[in-house]
């Protein structure tokens, strides 16, 4: 088995300030309203680390920005029409505290963007990616990543697992970058003893029992599989979708974009890869005005079949993370946990004698 | 607004909008509020998955009206005699609350004998509603325990606006739903901050917090801090001024952020007095059809560009920061007032908007104790906040009125200035749809926006169309006395027979050119909501 190691929290600023050194250093920072985002480090002394709270949004941006030039053109170039990629800069980056929901969605979208038809952008900035995963030792009321199992604490996929013990974190190393890591700062590690190991294990038993919400995603999923959900489910939802987009620019594994052409002048302009949502009915209406997804019914119904069917078909999981962001989000109340509650409500036979 | 105060005193929510979450009954009228209103929306929407009743007011089958437990489709413009039905109602089945009345409100028995000399059945009548659903709707919100009454544009649109609100008022007084948490009367306002704008006194008649200009120590305080005099009487309506005329008595304007050439009703007649004026000055963000007809542009800073103050419609005042620089030339709204005012002679002292506010404070006891250090943390203040210690006030007229004792205000039907006749045989109903905002200026330029909706749409019933051989999708004329304009046929549920329905955010197809100067004499409001129209193939 791997080495386990300890870092005390009062070598951890000094720690992330010799990696910002070589890397950029992406971090949770609550912000001057109260609310946590992660954000680049600038000023680590200035920095308002928050280890405590989980970010209002993934780190989906700092992989697939909501808006990326993917080239330019010209006119009146030297051979006439022509055009120039643009690659934008993709430093080596360190991003620590990611929860670890966010970093199964990372994991996920290596899945759809690198598997076959390789996503160059998304490549390069994932190539010069380290990852410092941070156990959730409480979960907040909407979420749900034990049924999703990508949390609160993950087996595998992080270069580094940190474990807050109170005093110190519990480090676990998982892929040769945070072996690396380790090795290059090891003065900051010191090796963790069986009584560490057993307060790990005993916050990741308390987290593991400490979800407000339970909710059965295998028969949600299986329910789908076998016979999908009813009309009068995807009505209902449809019912109160409003086609904001909110659910898809929040969720950590929606990848969905559209491209744009914007003109910046007479004879030149850029095209723009933007994030957009199947849940907006321009996503799929033809230029007659026909919509092959009828709003009324097929909204949601195509964004749940996505995450919790194609998905599993595809790739051999769901999409969701569990990650409860579309459920403080959504103005119709039609966020993943509903769904999964009614259609593994579908799928229980009923009850007998009613 | 003035319905509102007459029987209030204070014409705003009376409750927070987090409390709709804890009604037990919501009564929504007029209003469309997941598209309009999508954050109230959801809280009605969260209420009724918790087993909060919902009755909806509205001529259309909104989607909070499909989801309601009793939908009152009116014909519209029949608002005063739906309620005074279900008023009428309350007291046959002796729901009215008699010890609120006998505490809280005043001139109860003119109300009670106007109510005892109606008949239901002229009632159901002239609404088009069954008083089986009048009945039933009157016991659920007379029963429940909290009930909160919203109520948005249709039902303040109408040449009986005002009137319609005080029947609502009416109806929460005898049914003493007010005073308390999760319970009162809410007009939703459908911009973000059209009620700090009102509550700084953008009325014709108040100066700022209200304080009529008529009261003479009110503008006597207002005179000693501005060191000038002021007008004793009450300045003009908007349409005064924009329906004016080539003879009209403004010749110059200076229109701030509105694009009354899009907005308001009769755009023929907005045209020609505009081009009429000796100056006319627009400051706007974008080039708006009003500002195309201006001397004079001012660019504005955008709200990411400026600091101050925003006030919701629940009365909560927020900060504003300044993130960007303007670009340009653009200048924040009080940079370009004083920069004016110093070259008409007037040199206005330089003040930050953190000033401004201490004036505020300083001169109107809503406001007496909101300062911009206050707003630096948390969520705002609510008004009433009178001094700085004060908390804000979540809901209004605890324990009593703001005017002392809530007043009744007997109100008979006012029939719409314009009934469909036999050139006209469609009632057209204006109102907004869920992507775009107001006259479009900003959301028409956002491509996202855009690609979701594109153009106006008439929306109209299956049967009207397959009357009119009209196929859903097809190009029609759209015709009132006032003119007429081309737009694509929507065939929908939603709406009644005989009814249509189109938004006014487009100015390719700007209904406002179709609707007729009619308003409500008090609160001067145009009657956007019923106009008579007819509907032709286009060849």
């Amino acid at each position: 088995m791997e080495t386990r190691y300890l870092l005390r929290k009062d070598h951890l600023l000094p720690l992330l300030r010799r990696l910002q050194k070589g890397h950029r250093l992406v971090a949770p920072a609550r912000n001057r309203h109260g609310d946590t985002f992660y954000a680049e480090v600038r000023d680590l002394d200035r920095f308002h680390l928050d280890l405590d709270t989980p970010p209002q949004e993934s780190a989906k941006r700092f992989f697939l920005p909501q808006q990326e030039v993917l080239f330019t053109y010209r006119t009146d170039g030297p051979e006439g029409y022509g055009f120039s990629p643009v690659v934008a800069p993709s430093p080596p980056t360190v991003y620590f505290g990611l929860r670890p929901c966010d970093l199964t969605a990372i994991l996920y979208t290596d899945l759809v963007l690198l598997k076959e038809r390789r996503d160059p952008g998304y490549q390069r900035r994932r190539q010069e990616a380290v990852l410092i995963a941070l156990g959730c030792s409480r979960p907040r009321a909407s979420c749900f990543c034990n049924a999703t199992k990508s949390g609160p604490f993950l087996d595998f996929g992080y270069d580094l697992q940190l474990t807050d013990l109170g005093d110190r974190f519990f480090v676990e190393v998982g892929r040769a970058r945070g072996r690396q890591l380790v090795e290059d700062w090891h003065p900051f590690f010191a090796e963790a003893g069986e009584e560490d190991v057993k307060a790990q294990y005993q916050v990741a038993l308390e987290a593991a029992g400490s979800f407000e919400r339970s909710v059965d995603l295998d028969l949600a999923v299986r329910a789908l599989a076998d016979h999908g959900g009813s009309d009068a489910l995807w009505a209902e939802l449809a019912s109160r979708c409003q086609g904001c987009g909110g659910c898809a620019f929040l969720c950590p594994t929606c990848t969905c974009y559209t491209l744009r052409d914007q003109c910046l002048g007479p004879s030149h302009g850029e095209r723009l890869r933007c994030w957009d949502a199947c849940t907006l009915a321009g996503f799929t209406r033809m230029a007659g005005g026909h919509n092959p997804a009828d709003p009324g019914r097929d909204v949601l119904r195509r964004r749940f079949e996505h995450k919790l069917r194609d998905s599993v078909r595809q790739h051999g999981r769901p999409s969701c993370v569990g990650c409860g962001r579309c459920v403080g989000s959504c103005f119709g109340g039609v966020d993943m946990l509903m769904a999964i509650e009614r259609l593994a409500g579908e799928a229980e036979p009923p009850e007998e004698g009613v | 607004m003035a319905g509102l105060a007459t029987a209030f005193g204070s014409g705003a929510m009376t409750n927070s909008i987090n409390e709709i979450e804890e009604a037990e009954l919501i009564l929504v009228a007029g209003s469309n509020t997941t598209e309009a209103h999508p954050q109230v929306g959801r809280r009605i929407l969260q209420a009724v998955d918790r087993g909060a009743r919902l009755i909806v007011i509205d001529p259309r089958l909104t989607a909070l009206a499909a989801r309601a437990h009793v939908h009152l489709a009116l014909r519209p413009g029949t608002d005063i005699p739906l309620l005074n039905g279900m008023m009428r109602c309350m007291l046959d089945d002796n729901l009215a609350d008699d010890l609120f009345i006998e505490m809280r409100t005043e001139n109860f028995h003119a109300l009670r004998d106007m109510l005892y000399r109606l008949d239901l059945d002229q009632v159901a009548a002239a609404t088009g509603v069954e008083l089986q659903s009048i009945r039933r709707a009157a016991r659920l919100y007379a029963k429940a325990r909290k009930a909160v009454l919203c109520y948005c544009l249709g039902v303040t649109q109408h040449v009986c606006g005002t009137a319609n609100v005080e029947t609502y008022a009416n109806l929460a007084l005898l049914a003493g739903k007010l005073e308390k948490e999760h319970t009162g009367v809410d007009p939703l306002r459908g911009q973000n901050n059209v009620q700090g704008a009102c509550d700084m006194g953008a009325l014709p008649g108040v100066l700022p917090g209200y304080q009529s200009v008529h009261d003479l120590a009110a503008r006597g305080k207002f005179e000693a801090a501005w060191r000038t005099p002021l007008p004793a009487e009450p300045g003009l309506s908007l349409l005064d001024m924009t329906h004016g005329g080539p003879e009209g008595p403004v010749r110059g304007m200076l229109v701030v952020g509105e694009n009354p050439m899009l907005s308001d009703p009769d755009l023929a007649r907005v045209e020609e007095t505009l081009r009429s004026l000796d100056c006319l000055a627009v400051s706007d963000i974008f080039l708006t059809e009003t500002a195309a007809l201006a001397d004079v542009v001012f660019p504005a800073a955008c709200f990411a560009e400026k600091t101050g103050t925003f006030t919701s419609s629940e009365r909560r005042v927020q900060m504003v920061r300044q993130a960007v620089a303007p670009p340009g030339e653009c200048r924040g709204d009080g940079d370009l007032v004083m920069a004016l005012a110093g070259r008409m002679g007037v040199p206005f002292a330089d003040a930050s908007p953190a000033e401004v506010m201490e004036e505020i404070a300083l001169l109107t006891p809503l406001y007496g104790g909101i300062y911009h250090d206050r707003l630096e943390e948390g969520w705002g203040l609510q008004w009433p906040c009178p001094d700085r210690s004060h908390p804000g006030t979540p809901f209004l007229h605890k324990g009593a009125f703001t005017r002392g004792r809530g007043r009744f205000v007997p109100t008979v039907h006012v029939p719409p200035a314009e009934q469909p006749d036999g050139d006209f045989p469609f009632t057209l109903i204006t109102g907004r749809v869920y992507h775009h905002y107001h006259t479009g200026t900003m959301t028409r330029r956002c491509a996202a926006l855009d690609r979701e909706c594109r153009e106006a749409v008439l929306e109209m019933n299956g049967g009207d169309a397959a009357a009119l051989a009209i196929r859903a999708g097809e190009r029609v004329r759209l015709v009132s006395r006032r003119g007429s304009l081309t737009l694509r046929a929507a065939v929908t549920g939603r709406m009644g027979p005989g009814q249509v329905y189109t938004s006014f955010h487009f100015t390719e197809a700007a209904v406002n050119r179709l609707l007729g100067a009619a308003r409500d004499p008090s609160s001067h409001c145009p009657e956007y909501k019923v106009c008579a129209v007819r509907v032709e193939k286009v060849a």
